[in-house]
């Protein structure tokens, strides 16, 4: 049996005694998802590096740029290898948007269980809007790369070079760095991430929802990802398009994507013989928000988003009989962040 | 060192700061058409001049302006900017164009350019702007140093150049024209009892027979419901004829939203005080008519105005077809519930008292939410 690196080596096996009971095969999981040949293993110096930096990131500081450019070196030969429709096995807990708020992002590994305990699924949406941007996106990546079988990043529509130049994250990295070097890195990276995940082969998710150009999962294999979100096509909807009340297929208030009703996603869930869609994208003011007789689930994790919004955010559990659970959880106070000089969201005044 | 009450002040002026930076992102970003030329004067007005009002110095003065002008406004707040101000131009169009000779009394404006652009529209419209002292010398600077302010507004002033505090606090904060009144006042004065003399000032210009059209756009909010009230009422008493009220604000809708935003603007020292004791269309209308005795009552919140809601009824739309796709286009939109959510929280009022026949008709021409209630 293969070892899982991402865990320390008493760990694995603690977890292989403590899985004994289980059917076969079920505690290998995470080591023997099918991957490609060409991976290399983590050297000892960079788990030390990755480990300094994800300390360092922990209290919120962002990485110099020299290591920025390290860390997105190794992390697209994690990445390139990764598969558009990305296989990640249960138990896994499927976040939702995350937006720059690095407390909330802390919040929500005290929540769910830290990593790499807990494996995480996360649906894309790291940058902009919030204020830590930079420190959100480098620590995920670190994680990314320092457990890659443990994590998974999905990309979503602000993970692309023109809407972070109005959201936030490409002002944030000429604040942070006095030029858009980091920001160029980061979403040179955006353009490997894997854009949907397959868990389990029931659980379909990615950040928006349904293309009408695309019928199948073996339709997503075919995408070539590598590349700047489009504005339109099959992997712009994949980002971009939002479950309805209507049926059928409706245009997107947003400019890109397609509204999709309940028809669609059922028609999708048999074809493919899922359980669920599972996507973020949209502010659900619960944190989580069943559709389409609950065939769909949108699951949003940044709390009050945008310092304003007044929502609770929310995470999904999924076990190994498939079993759900929500945990819902509301903004985590700033420590360290003096709320005096943290600068009011803009209202009509 | 400001008093605890000088501190709230210099909070609630400081809005007008947030709402000329929003009209100049919203400017700037093409949502308003022809642009507005009016907003950069007013801006160099208060890049020479707030440092001299009370609570600034030259190094706060600098810091506050840049931070204010210095940030991008997001798409969804160029958006809310352009509506609202589309809003209150429309009606306040109508009502020009079905009185002709009829006066427009905008509260606390602030730096807002409305006055200049239907002054140079309408010929025979006069316009009343009423403000604290520090905002009505902001304003007067940059009239008097600009050459086409100047002439639309018929002033003969010469131009000023602020040097000082004393010098600023010397300037007489009114000015008035043949068409235009400039007037320094606390509205908030209104409701203390006041002797027919202190309101003197108030009422020198003011013509109490024509049909008048008063606006506050996020001006009431700042103040009490009873001084709401009482401000309402004394501008009531004074018409002879029709007069109207145009309000735009925000209500909390006893949501979350609505307790994060009061948390949030506490925190600048903001006490929003009608936003959560008239949380909701309801709960004002019942105000405007019972409370302030108003009648032909209209609500509607900017959501449904401009938050993409999907019209099924057959009224006209406040926002023509055109030019909603012409703004949809302007930016990327990553987000509708956040602009739904921010924009319902807002809300339009209008009401009017008119002892004779006389109604304003052309409010009628557009979608409101609640016009049932005549």
């Amino acid at each position: 049996m293969d070892l899982d690196t991402d865990v320390p080596m008493e760990d694995v096996e603690e977890h292989q005694l403590r899985q004994s009971g289980q059917p076969a095969g079920a505690d290998a999981s995470a080591a023997s998802r099918p991957f490609s040949g060409k991976k290399q293993d983590l050297s000892l110096t960079s788990v030390n590096q990755l480990d300094q930096w994800i300390d360092k990131l922990s209290k919120c500081e962002p990485l110099s740029e020299a290591d920025v450019k390290r860390l997105c070196d190794m992390a697209i030969d994690v990445l390139q290898f990764e598969e558009n429709v990305q296989p990640v096995q249960v138990p896994v807990t499927i976040c939702g948007d995350v937006h720059g708020q690095f407390h909330d992002l802390i919040e929500l590994f005290k929540i769910g269980g830290p990593c790499p305990d807990t494996n995480y699924l996360f649906m894309g949406d790291y940058v902009d809007r919030g204020y830590y941007s930079v420190e959100t996106v480098s620590y995920l990546v670190c994680m990314k790369v320092r457990y890659p079988n443990r994590i998974t990043i999905l990309r979503g529509n602000h993970e692309s070079r023109q809407i972070t130049q109005v959201y936030g994250f490409y002002d944030e990295c000429l604040r942070k760095y006095g030029s858009a070097t980091v920001w160029k890195l980061f979403t040179d990276l955006f353009d490997y991430f894997p854009i949907t995940a397959l868990v389990d082969n029931k659980v379909f998710c990615l950040h928006g929802g349904l293309s009408p150009m695309i019928e199948t999962i073996d339709q997503v294999r075919e995408l070539n990802r590598i590349q700047e979100v489009p504005h339109e096509g099959p992997m712009c909807d994949l980002l971009w398009s939002d479950p309805d009340d209507r049926g059928g297929w409706g245009i997107s208030p947003r400019g890109a994507g397609f509204t999709f009703g309940q028809d669609i996603s059922e028609q999708f869930n048999h074809t493919n013989d899922l359980s669920l869609i599972a996507r973020a994208h949209q502010l659900v003011m619960e944190g989580f928000s069943w559709s389409h007789q609950e065939s769909v689930v949108t699951i949003f994790s940044a709390p009050n988003y945008c310092y304003r919004c007044g929502n609770q955010a929310a995470i999904m559990e999924v076990d190994e009989q498939h079993n759900r659970q929500f945990l819902q959880y509301d903004p985590s106070v700033r420590p360290g962040e003096p709320t005096v000089t943290r600068k009011t969201p803009d209202y009509f005044l | 060192m400001l008093s605890p009450l000088e501190k709230i002040d210099k909070a609630i002026r400081a809005t007008d700061l947030d709402a000329l930076a929003c009209r100049h992102s919203a400017n700037q970003a093409n949502y308003i058409t022809p642009q507005d030329p009016f907003i950069e004067p007013l801006i160099l007005s208060y890049k020479s001049n707030l440092q001299y009002c009370s609570g600034y110095t030259n190094l706060s003065a600098g810091r506050t302006l840049r931070s204010v002008f210095g940030e991008r406004k997001l798409p969804l707040i160029n958006r809310g900017t352009y509506l609202r101000t589309k809003l209150i131009d429309q009606v306040t169009e109508e009502f020009i164009k079905q009185f002709d000779v009829c006066q427009i009394l905008s509260l606390g404006g602030g730096s807002d350019t409305r006055g200049f652009r239907f002054l140079e529209k309408f010929e025979r419209v006069i316009y009343h702007e009423i403000d604290f002292p520090e905002s009505t010398k902001i304003k007067k600077v940059a009239i008097l140093r600009n050459e086409k302010l100047k002439s639309i507004v018929e002033s003969q002033g010469e131009s000023v150049d602020i040097t000082s505090k004393e010098q600023f606090q010397q300037l007489s904060p009114n000015l008035h024209t043949k068409r235009y009144h400039l007037q320094s006042y606390d509205l908030r004065k209104l409701s203390s009892g006041l002797t027919s003399e202190d309101v003197i000032p108030l009422l020198k210009h003011f013509d109490s027979s024509l049909p008048t059209l008063v606006l506050s756009e996020c001006v009431l909010c700042y103040a009490s419901p009873s001084e709401n009230e009482e401000i309402i009422k004394f501008w009531k008493h004074q018409c002879r004829g029709l007069v109207s009220f145009l309000i735009y604000e925000p209500m909390s809708l006893n949501d979350s939203f609505g307790a994060t935003m009061t948390k949030n603007l506490l925190q600048r020292g903001i006490n929003l005080q009608t936003f959560n004791e008239l949380p909701d269309l309801n709960s004002r209308l019942v105000f405007l008519s019972d409370i302030c005795g108003l009648s032909h009552i209209k609500l509607t919140n900017m959501s449904d105005v401009g938050g993409y809601v999907i019209y099924s009824s057959s009224k006209k739309p406040w926002i023509e077809v055109s030019d909603m796709k012409r703004i949809n286009k302007l930016e990327f939109i990553d987000e509708v519930e956040e602009i739904k959510l921010l924009f319902e929280h807002y809300c339009l009022c209008y009401a009017e008292s008119s002892p004779g026949d006389i109604t304003f008709e052309g409010v009628n021409e557009v979608r409101w939410e609640s016009d049932d209630w005549s």
